[in-house]
């Protein structure tokens, strides 16, 4: 196993280098720039040159790209034009928002997705099925910030249940914390709940047309039993691969949702980033955020790898 | 079942559109490629008719029409500079479909023949697949946006985008398909025989790996309807001259208690594309190979 | 430039005069006291901070923030009209050479540091090198701190509207610590001598400030009056929360989440004045209005410019861009501003198609397009586009919207190549301080209408001199009404309107002054 998980990190590499050779090019491609949105509406040509020089965001392009690996390289992911701070501090700063968020989305991802593919699959082509299948599919289709919208609207205008935005962190009160995160994490969580109980579905058909199940079933064990026995640990792998792609899908939504909620976590800062053309900020998380989604991977595949044999003769995808 | 197709042929429907007609039978089985099929082509049909339906244009301002409810003048009312909502909808609609579209055909050309390519030659394959890699690490939204910040918001921006995204996701399952069908018999056959590689991919390998990138192209036809709304949004997809659902929802936002309809009608109608798109999908999976593997997003 | 010396002296005078008497009211007043004290104050404002650096940006956002942690020399009352606020008492010299400042005894900065002339010198030094309006501070010669209490000013040469200058609060001449003007743009620690210190900043989701105990306040006037006079820090913290999204924001204030709401759209108004416990203000906000650019065909040519200021239709266009917001004003002053005349509005609102038309043939207009450049961001930018469109179509224009996103629009527009025609925009600031620095925009060299290289007409930087430097109040009001009639008479500007904002207020909210920024100060929260 040991030799697999380092065979993956060294496969990493040439992957990490074309990750920031991305979001460098990325960057230069940008028309507009940082300086006319720091100095407003009403700045002239004058002013926003001066910040532009202050930013150095004039010299040469050669020049710019040795210094940004040279940095790169010792962990120094450059300043924020916006914020003004150290980029590697504001991406540590709200990632513990955005996980917290995506944590509590990922639970109830996880308990709905799991029993609503679960009892798809019990109830293979009836009803219960179909309208388990219906209702992952809908999730799926809808777009989330517009259901973050309407959420707004009944559960905080209308029913006054929820606050309309804003976050409060956990340490300071975790009852607060829980009313103006909720809404947030249920229009993540519609998005991967579907996912995940069709993956559930698929693999559990595909888990209970299997030997063993039906022996277990004639050896009169009762449906819940067999599943909590037998099916369930096998069910869970694709789940566990699938943790990946799902906590990209959750930070890619949380682009808008958190700007919708008001939330000052990771997606709000890369969507301002974008859209402020705060280059450093801008670099700096998206090769955070990649790497560290290379590096989930990794660690789930070596964890795969290890718990299913199977994987290792055919040699993985 | 690694693709091919199995049908039975009644003996009075020998002709081609009797054998069409009879291909097609499987799939009126599946619920979900009906419904599927029946909403899609609802909204298909919506957008091809749409000048008919309307000859309202969805650019005509009207400072003494705003904020009409849905009447039997205006069907879906009309927005904040007394535009008729339903020809806004429907144009939409149009661009959503072009875009879609436009989006799946690249995907057909380049996610398929990069995909051909890395199955078929292992030394090609190394080096797609870590560009792949690298390009499927960012989050797909985050990545679409960057690339449409730094083109400027148009048409053409949103598709060379979505596609930039999607592509490797494309390639990835056509790969997968090429790798186990190149290891099959006939394949083998037609290399000792003497076959070039071109025609062994184009006539061999190809037609086999069709399911499961039918099946992939639906999906993405259905995420980029989603993901151009959220372009749209958040003002980096189409330009607001052109009614985008997502530009819609965008400019309706600000009036949701006054006025909801603004922000719930494309709200709806992207909701069902993508819904009827995923439906296909799934059907077209289920007739075709239930434990097809796709890439999900 | 003729001016006698007397002149500049009458001129000097009566301005040093005006400051003087305001001094001398307050005896006549009581100063403002708080009523009660205590409260956490919260504010939602619609948009994202960039940045708390003063010194560096005009936007309006950072103001509604920073000028309540920082305080200038010299600033503008509720009147605009320049108020001593760091400073006690100014002398000027009889050449009108030297400003002589004394500072207001026993201030301390928010870090406890006693606030002396070098830090007033270190200020300055650090505006004139990253100012975003540095270019008032051309004509200072130098500046000298004889001792602790005193800063002086010398200027090259007198300039009659040097006051007016130094007091503006577009980009404000704030007072920092000098330990913090020597570090660079955006790195300074935000530390004022206002009657609120800076607590926390998350750049996209709030600011907290908290009172300074031992704010000393200016005692110039009796109350709060714009950015200066008595201010007084009543409750304990203000936190500015940024809600950008209009129906949060507005279900915040009707669930009392926050105390105030900035930005109230027109439509939700009829149902916010229905409740019994929200209170809406309203104030004049700014201009709107757009520019042509003068070295891209076919608004190069005067005909065609004319032609499109009688194609449009002002009423329909600002009432589009404010949702019903507005007053139909076209000049560049409002009605209750000195310098305010109706210089050249005949060419305000012609809403003559006819007329545009017949202009565009005598132009030989051959279908050139025409490009309306906004932003989908701010809808005084976007609809206005939208409407003024179809407006020049009738007309017969070839008209098209191009629509960016602000920061590359702003770019766009301020070169002379870009692909646009028309751009929109709001004067808010420009227009609230007063005639010159109003017209300002449209001499040389900040032009906006970018003529071929850099030149704008003679004629109108000739007029504009007078209005910076006529001897007289009375000269340089009536040479703003020749400049305001040149600029529409040659379309180097078109005006739709003003917009009205308004903000919504809990019951509980007292002695609030609707102003163009937040101002903290001299609140009350009620039980």
């Amino acid at each position: 196993m040991i030799a697999y998980a380092v065979s993956r990190l060294l496969q990493a590499i040439p992957i990490l280098f074309l990750v920031s050779l991305f979001a460098f090019g990325m960057i230069y491609l940008i028309p507009g720039d940082a300086a006319t949105v720091m100095g407003g509406p009403e700045a002239s040509a004058a002013d926003l040159e001066r910040i532009r020089e202050n930013m150095g965001l004039n010299e040469p392009f050669l020049q710019q790209i040795v210094s940004f690996y040279v940095n790169l390289l010792q962990g120094d992911l450059g300043q924020s034009l916006m914020l003004g701070t150290p980029v590697l501090d504001a991406i540590i700063d709200r990632t513990p928002i955005t996980l917290g968020i995506s944590l509590y989305s990922l639970a109830v991802t996880i308990v709905f997705g799991l029993l609503t593919g679960i009892v798809a699959a019990l109830n293979h082509n009836k009803l219960l099925d179909q309208a388990a299948t219906l209702f992952a599919l809908i999730g799926i289709s809808l777009p989330n910030f517009w259901l973050a919208l309407v959420m707004i609207v009944v559960f905080s205008v209308h029913l006054g249940w929820l606050p309309t935005g804003g976050y409060v962190p956990f340490s300071e009160s975790p009852m607060g914390w829980l009313r103006t995160t909720t809404m947030p994490a249920l229009a993540l969580a519609l998005l991967q709940a579907g996912l995940l109980t069709r993956i559930t579905r698929s693999t559990m058909l595909e888990v209970l047309s299997q030997d063993y199940i039906r022996t277990a079933r004639a050896k009169g064990l009762t449906e819940w039993q067999v599943i909590g026995q037998h099916a369930l640990a096998n069910v869970m792998m694709p789940v566990v691969t699938v943790l990946g792609l799902i906590l990209s899908v959750l930070l890619s939504g949380s682009i808008v949702i958190e700007a919708i909620f008001g939330i000052p976590g990771l997606g709000a800062l890369m969507g301002n980033a974008i859209l402020s053309r705060d280059f450093p900020l801008v670099q700096g998380g998206l090769i955070s955020i990649a790497c560290s989604l290379l590096l989930l991977n990794i660690v789930v595949d070596v964890l795969y790898f290890w718990l299913d044999p199977r994987v290792r003769i055919k040699g993985g995808d | 079942m690694a693709g091919g197709i199995h049908t039975d042929i009644p003996d009075d429907e020998t002709g081609r559109l009797g054998r069409f007609l009879a291909a097609l039978r499987p799939f009126t089985r599946s619920l979900s490629f009906v419904v599927g099929a029946v909403l899609f082509g609802f909204v298909v049909l919506v957008t091809l008719l749409g000048p008919f339906l309307t000859d309202v244009s969805p650019s005509a301002l009207s400072m003494r029409n705003r904020f009409q409810p849905p009447s039997w003048d205006h069907w879906l009312g009309t927005d904040n500079l007394g535009r008729d909502m339903l020809a806004r909808v429907i144009y939409g609609a149009q661009l959503s479909l072009m875009i879609g579209t436009s989006v799946v055909l690249l995907n057909a050309v380049f996610g398929v023949m990069l995909g051909a390519l890395a199955g078929f030659y292992s030394r090609l394959d190394n080096i797609l697949m870590r560009v792949a890699d690298a390009l499927m690490a960012f989050p797909a939204v985050l990545l679409a946006i960057g690339i449409a910040a730094a083109l400027g918001p148009s048409s053409m921006t949103a598709i060379i985008a979505l596609s930039v995204v999607y592509i490797p996701r494309t390639a990835r399952v056509v790969r997968s398909s090429v790798l186990v069908v190149k290891q099959l018999d006939f394949v083998l056959a037609a290399r000792a025989a003497g076959a070039t590689d071109l025609r062994i991919i184009l006539k061999h390998i190809l037609p086999n790996s069709m399911a499961p990138m039918l099946v992939q192209l639906s999906f993405v036809f259905a995420y980029s309807v989603l993901s151009e709304a959220v372009l749209s949004f958040l003002g980096l997809g189409a330009p607001p001259t052109v009614p985008s659902w997502g530009i819609l929802i965008s400019e309706g936002r600000a009036y949701m208690r006054e006025a909801a309809w603004l922000t719930v009608v494309p709200g709806v109608a992207i909701a069902v594309t993508a819904l009827g798109l995923n439906l296909l999908g799934d059907g077209l999976r289920d007739v075709l190979d239930p434990r097809m593997k796709v890439a999900e997003a | 430039m003729m001016k006698t010396r007397k002149a500049r002296l009458a001129l000097l005078s009566t301005a040093v005069a005006g400051l003087m008497s305001a001094v001398g009211s307050v005896s006549a007043q009581e100063t403002f006291e708080c009523p009660k004290v205590g409260g956490d104050l919260i504010v939602a404002v619609e948009s994202g901070i960039p940045t708390l650096d003063q010194h560096t940006t005009s936007a309006g956002a950072t103001r509604n923030i920073a000028m309540n942690i920082y305080e200038s020399l010299i600033t503008r009352d509720a009147d605009m009209s320049p108020v001593l606020d760091l400073a006690t008492d100014m002398d000027v010299s009889d050449d009108g050479l030297r400003y002589t400042f004394h500072l207001r005894e026993g201030v301390t900065f928010h870090n406890g540091k006693p606030l002396t002339s070098a830090d007033v010198a270190a200020s300055f030094a650090r505006y004139k090198e990253i100012g975003g309006n540095r270019s008032n501070l051309d004509i200072v010669e130098t500046w000298e701190t004889p001792d602790d209490n005193t800063f002086v000013l010398v200027l090259k040469q007198p300039q009659a509207t040097f006051i007016e200058n130094l007091s503006t609060y577009t980009v404000p001449i704030v007072i920092m610590p000098a330990e913090e003007a020597a570090k660079g743009v955006g790195e300074v620690d935000i530390i004022g001598t206002g009657p609120f210190k800076l607590v926390e900043f998350v750049p996209d989701s709030h600011v907290l400030l908290e009172r300074f105990d031992d704010y000393v306040a200016s005692d110039v006037q009796p109350g709060l009056s714009g950015f200066g006079g008595h201010k007084q820090a009543c409750v304990d913290t203000v936190r500015f929360r940024m809600i950008t999204e209009t129906g949060a924001r507005m279900a915040a204030l009707e669930t009392g989440e926050v105390h105030i709401a900035t930005s109230v759209p027109a439509t939700s108004k009829p149902r916010l004045e229905a409740l019994d416990d929200v209170t809406l203000v309203s104030r004049l906000q700014g201009v709107s209005m757009g520019y042509p650019n003068f070295s891209r065909s076919p608004t190069d040519n005067l005909l065609v410019r004319q032609a499109m200021a009688a194609a449009i239709n002002a009423e329909d266009i600002i009432f589009a861009a404010s949702d019903g917001e507005y007053e139909l004003e076209g000049a560049l002053q409002y009605p209750s501003q000195a310098y305010y005349s109706t210089a050249g509005l005949e060419y305000y609102n012609q809403n003559d198609p006819d007329k545009a038309s017949a202009l565009l043939e005598e132009a030989g207009y051959d279908g050139e397009p025409v490009i309306l450049l906004a932003t989908q961001q701010f809808q005084w930018s976007y609809n206005a586009a939208l409407v003024m469109n179809e407006q020049l179509k009738v007309a017969g224009f070839n008209s098209e919207v191009s629509v960016l996103d602000w920061p590359t629009a702003l770019a766009t527009s301020q070169n002379a190549d870009g692909a646009w025609n028309f751009f929109f925009t709001v004067w808010t600031s420009t227009v609230q301080q007063g005639g010159p620095i109003a017209l300002r925009n449209f001499a040389d060299p900040n032009n906006v209408f970018t003529p071929p290289n850099n030149e704008g007409p003679a004629e109108f930087n000739a007029i504009f001199d007078r209005v910076e430097n006529g001897a007289t109040l009375e000269e340089r009001i009536a040479a703003f009404g020749e400049g305001q009639e040149y600029a529409f008479e040659n379309v180097l500007g078109i005006t739709f309107g003003i917009l009205r904002a308004t903000e919504g207020l809990r019951p509980n909210v007292r002695g609030y002054k609707s102003f163009t920024n937040v101002q903290a100060s001299n609140i009350w929260l009620d039980d």
